[in-house]
């Protein structure tokens, strides 16, 4: 007996299981290694007996034959061992996806249309996922979310005296004041909002300008929120007071992005502005974890502040000023209501000091009735703010859901090929059938086939979600600032991603695979193979639903795309073409020169080569930002008729400058800007009409609040409507005052011509014009205006993008059933013609069916499109879904595509050869 | 072959008894020692044994392992394992009671 060198080393018993449950794995990938090992062994064990025979002294080829003969059946032990020796499951559908593969490529171009049109909606779905995964549903990476809380009062709020029923903003006063009083309940923190983008300038970055997102918060929210730094440290309450340079912290991200990850950075220092204004000088002392960009929904943060530290001189003019929320953890013990409780005593406490102390006269009573009744509520942490949710996250779910609907035309799109296909395949199904194989291994086979098409639509689409959703991101920024999100695509997404492959292979797989398991085998077996004896019956319903799928993308993304052309085509009172904005900051604000100054830098600006017009005002007009406050007004006389009125500050030129008509009256002068007893104003229309409504409110005067007592004003003249803040706000009363304050003004400069070149001349010559005063930006008022409609231009786009795909999905989708018909039929329409049928009536023979469908389809889809509309409403502007336009418009786009693909087919139908046709058989 | 089964299902137990006291053999070996030890009274069907041998290898009592012998031809020896010896106690201790038992009754019936 012949030994090989087995070193007999015993294994232990679970090693040896995995060996054992390994090799069986492994075998199934190589099933060729396996056979031949058996093979072998049998061979082997032939010519070891062959050979003891023949020592016997029987003759080689008869031992050889004895042999083989006590042997048996070689192929079936074969068989027998095989089974034995790998998992006969997995070898089951790794052959059934070899064979997948063979027919996949057998039909090149059905797999090609399946895969590209998943590719495409699974992609487009994947993205909008990840985007809102992004943004909203990551979990912070926080220590015990489960204890954070955030506050929320009713009625009106300390700092515009407006409010609604649930207020998330706060004062830095009222902070402190629960603070002292809920110390054993709860921990409490300000976090203001990130807002806007503003400029900083680093030290080491040799003056330049640089754009940042900056938060502002408590020293102690770190603390309470249970963040590491990565480098450095983090903000402390010592941070919290004022005096010498304030630290920051920057984000993880930011800090990867803009410093490279550079450990240097700490003890950087940087002076930050505020809009225009001189918000300190800081220093950078720590970075923040990574994955923690901010805990506001959908804003990430780059660098934080400690909360004092914005804009100390609007601490202490206007202690009252609101801006950021107040969250806390509860302490440990502690519930929700015993927290409120303690809270609500403090709050309503300081609502009353803050009444008798700085609420101006004049106030209507019962708003300040409301006030000091308010009432404090503690919400989850993990909740989003109604508001904030309303304006950041839903366009991402009304994305999703269009996407969504995409996905699922596209489904029903690739499982009507596979039905068609299924039929041509009724042979190989019955033979199947006829040597043995069950109905589940059959189903098994169309599923796996199925599965490798949604696999790759998956692989595709992650490819393509990867290139779109950092290209969505940058069409949300405003144009002046690049938007940052950390995109990447972690298991959350793969997770997705595979979880959407599959349920996408069971909703266009399944029906295909139970038609074509489905096969009488004699039946199939007789008729010799007619490639279109899948009745049309299984169709209808899909094609009916691919009709309301892209009827309801239709509907939605033709109301967004109205509303966007709405708004970009409405009358904003001004004209916004040729504007230029420049954004100014004085060196001394408090200068008592300044004022003089900066009129004097208007004087020669307005002299500058190719400039019309130039005139400033506070902010400038269509700045979102910043809400024109809301200041009590009083008609001496007829108090019943007191109200408020917006305020804007503008220079004489103003109304020149931005084209705003004046009704009556006269445009300001120089003159007016001087300190009288009676301020000289102009008036819009809206407040004519609210408090001057059966006179002539030329030379009328009123009283205003100011924070002397009231002050007398004078209309001087009546200006059109114009939009002031967003472009969606109808104009309500305002009122427009010479006085300008210096510390931080806009320029507005009408263009002779083309106002691009303007861009970057102007600030040079402004600065060499008065070097004490700073241009801290520039741009077109038509830019500011867009950037205000980004998220309903981004809705537009993107809507339409996915509604000329879902059409073209269609119309392929009726293509395909239409063509199929006419195959069906062919026979059947050479008989009629042979008949002498006329043309039309053939071509109507085929198009009339697919046509009542179509109407059911377009039926359902405008009913789930009606519903559906309800989640796009808040982005609608003067359109509704019941309007006329809104139901046609998508209704003659699907008619029209419908009849583009219906052509081909009718043709094909009225050109068939009744000879030809008969004699196929 | 409709020849009866004479190992009486006690192949498993024959060949890790054998692989247990001769060390590794390949299947022939295993085969060819039965039939010689018991003087070509019982008889190897090989349409039984490998199956079974794969059987086993499945259950962990024996492990394969390929060599190629001096005549450059590929061999599969087996060799028991720690599981087998103790299946091998077993199987033998469950022979001798039956065969005990079934002597038993046809001395005394």
């Amino acid at each position: 007996m012949a030994r090989g060198d087995c070193r007999g080393r015993p294994h232990s018993a679970a090693r040896l299981k995995l060996m054992s449950w390994r090799s069986r794995l492994t075998n199934v990938f190589d099933t060729e290694r396996l056979d031949r090992d058996l093979e072998d062994e049998q061979l082997f064990h032939v010519e070891a007996r062959a050979e003891a025979l023949v020592e016997r002294g029987v003759p080689p080829e008869e031992a050889i034959r004895q042999a083989r003969r006590r042997f048996g059946n070689l192929l079936k032990l074969r068989e027998s061992s095989h089974e034995t020796k790998l998992h006969p499951r997995l070898e089951c559908v790794l052959q059934d996806a070899r064979f997948g593969l063979r027919m996949l490529r057998k039909n090149p171009m059905v797999t090609a249309a399946a895969v590209l049109s998943l590719a495409l909606t699974i992609g487009a779905f994947t993205a909008a996922f990840s985007l809102i995964d992004a943004l909203f549903l990551r979990p912070f990476p926080v220590a015990d979310p489960d204890s954070l809380v955030y506050l929320s009062s009713s009625g009106p709020d300390e700092g515009t005296f407006r409010g609604g029923p649930s207020n998330i903003s706060f004062s830095l006063p009222m902070l402190d004041r629960l603070r002292e009083a809920s110390r054993a309940e709860i921990e409490l923190f300000g976090i203001g909002y990130g807002g806007p983008y503003q400029n900083a300038v680093f030290d080491g970055g040799r003056g330049k300008e640089e754009v940042v997102r900056p938060q502002w918060i408590s020293g102690a929210g770190f603390g309470i929120l249970g963040i590491r730094p990565a480098l450095g440290r983090l903000l402390t309450g010592v941070d919290d007071t004022l005096g010498g340079d304030h630290a920051a912290v920057l984000s993880h991200a930011y800090w990867m992005r803009r410093f490279g990850g550079n450990p240097a950075v700490i003890g950087q220092k940087l002076t930050l502005s505020v809009r225009g204004v001189d918000s300190g000088r800081f220093q950078i002392v720590g970075v923040a974890p990574k994955g923690f960009s901010g805990i506001e929904p959908g804003q990430p943060t780059d660098l934080w502040f400690p909360l004092p530290s914005r804009n100390p001189a609007q601490w202490e003019a206007r202690p009252g000023s609101v801006f950021f929320h107040i969250r806390g953890r509860l302490k440990k013990g502690v519930t929700t209501e015993q927290a409120r409780n303690a809270l609500q005593v403090a709050f309503i406490k300081y609502r009353h000091e803050w009444v008798s102390r700085i609420l101006r006269p004049g106030t209507p009573l019962q708003r300040v009735d409301e006030f000091v009744n308010a009432r404090l509520e503690l919400h989850p942490g993990s909740e989003v703010p109604a508001n904030l949710r309303t304006k950041f996250e839903r366009p991402f779910w009304i994305l999703a859901l269009i996407a969504g609907l995409v996905l699922l035309l596209a489904c029903s799109n690739v499982a009507n090929l596979l039905v068609a296909r299924a039929a041509a395949r009724e042979r190989e199904m019955a033979l199947r059938i006829s040597i043995g194989a069950g109905r589940g291994r059959l189903i098994q086979q169309m599923l796996i086939e199925s599965g490798l098409l949604a696999c790759a639509g998956c692989v595709l689409g992650l490819a393509f979600a990867a290139a779109t959703a950092p290209a969505i991101v940058r069409l949300l920024a405003p144009s002046d600032f690049p938007a940052y999100l950390d995109l990447h695509v972690d298991w959350r997404v793969l997770g997705f991603v595979a979880l959407i492959g599959l349920l996408t292979t069971l909703l266009f797989g399944l029906a295909p695979a139970f038609r074509a398991s489905a096969v009488s085998p004699i039946r199939a077996l007789q008729a010799g193979g007619d490639r279109h004896s899948v009745r049309i019956g299984i169709l209808r319903p899909l094609l009916a639903a691919q009709v309301s799928f892209c009827f309801a993308v239709l509907f939605i993304a033709g109301l967004l795309l109205l509303s966007f052309f709405k708004l970009t085509t409405l009358d904003l009172g001004f004209s916004k073409d040729r504007v230029v904005i420049c954004t100014l900051s004085a060196a001394n604000p408090r200068d008592e020169k300044t004022p003089e100054s900066v009129m004097r830098l208007l004087e020669r600006t307005r002299r500058l080569p190719g400039i019309r017009a130039a005139s400033l005002s506070g902010r400038g007009l269509a700045v979102t930002s910043y809400l024109t406050p809301q200041l009590p007004i009083r008609i001496p006389g007829r108090e019943e008729r007191s109200g408020q009125s917006g305020y804007m500050l503008v220079s004489p030129g103003f109304f020149e400058t931005m084209q705003i008509g004046l009704m009556a009256g006269r445009e300001f002068v120089p003159a007016d800007a001087e300190r009288r007893a009676t301020v000289s104003v102009i008036v819009n229309h809206a407040f004519a009409s609210r408090y001057f409504a059966d006179e002539d409110p030329l030379g009328k005067k009123f009283l205003r609040i100011d924070p002397c007592g009231w002050a007398p004003q004078q209309i001087v003249a009546v200006a059109r409507d114009a939009r002031y803040n967003t472009v969606r706000d109808a104009a309500s009363p305002m009122a427009f005052s010479p006085y300008l304050r210096a510390a931080g003004a806009t320029l507005e400069v009408r263009a002779a011509g083309d106002p691009s070149p303007l861009l970057s001349t102007l600030k040079d010559n402004i600065e060499h014009i008065d070097p004490s005063i700073r241009v801290t930006s520039v741009s077109l008022q038509s830019t500011r205006i867009d950037d205000s409609l980004l998220q309903e231009r981004l809705l537009a786009l993107l809507a339409g993008f996915f509604a000329v795909v879902a059409v073209v999905l269609a119309a392929m989708g009726l293509y395909g059933v239409l063509n199929y018909s006419v195959a069906q039929r062919t026979k059947e329409i050479g008989i009629r013609i042979a008949l002498g049928a006329h043309q039309l009536v053939v071509a109507r023979l085929v198009v009339a069916d697919m046509l009542v469908l179509t109407v059911i389809g377009v039926a359902i889809g405008i009913a789930g499109g009606l519903a559906l509309a309800r989640y796009v409403a808040t982005f609608l502007f003067e359109v509704r879904p019941s309007d006329f336009f809104s139901v046609a418009l998508p209704l003659a786009c699907l008619l029209a595509a419908s009849g583009l693909a219906a052509i081909p087919a009718a043709v094909r139908a009225v050109r068939v050869d009744p000879i030809v046709a008969l004699r196929h058989e | 072959m409709a020849r009866q089964d004479s190992l009486q299902g006690s192949l498993p137990l024959l060949v890790l008894k054998i692989l247990a006291r001769q060390g590794p053999l390949h299947g022939y070996g295993l085969t060819a020692q039965i039939e010689c030890m018991s003087e070509e009274v019982l008889r190897v069907e090989e349409g039984s044994l490998y199956p079974a041998l794969h059987r086993m290898e499945e259950e962990r009592w024996i492990a394969a392992a390929w060599v190629t012998t001096p005549n450059k031809r590929r061999a599969c020896l087996y060799e028991i394992t720690e599981d087998g010896r103790k299946q091998l106690d077993q199987e033998e201790a469950r022979w001798r009671a039956v065969t005990a038992a079934v002597g038993h009754i046809l001395q005394h019936a």
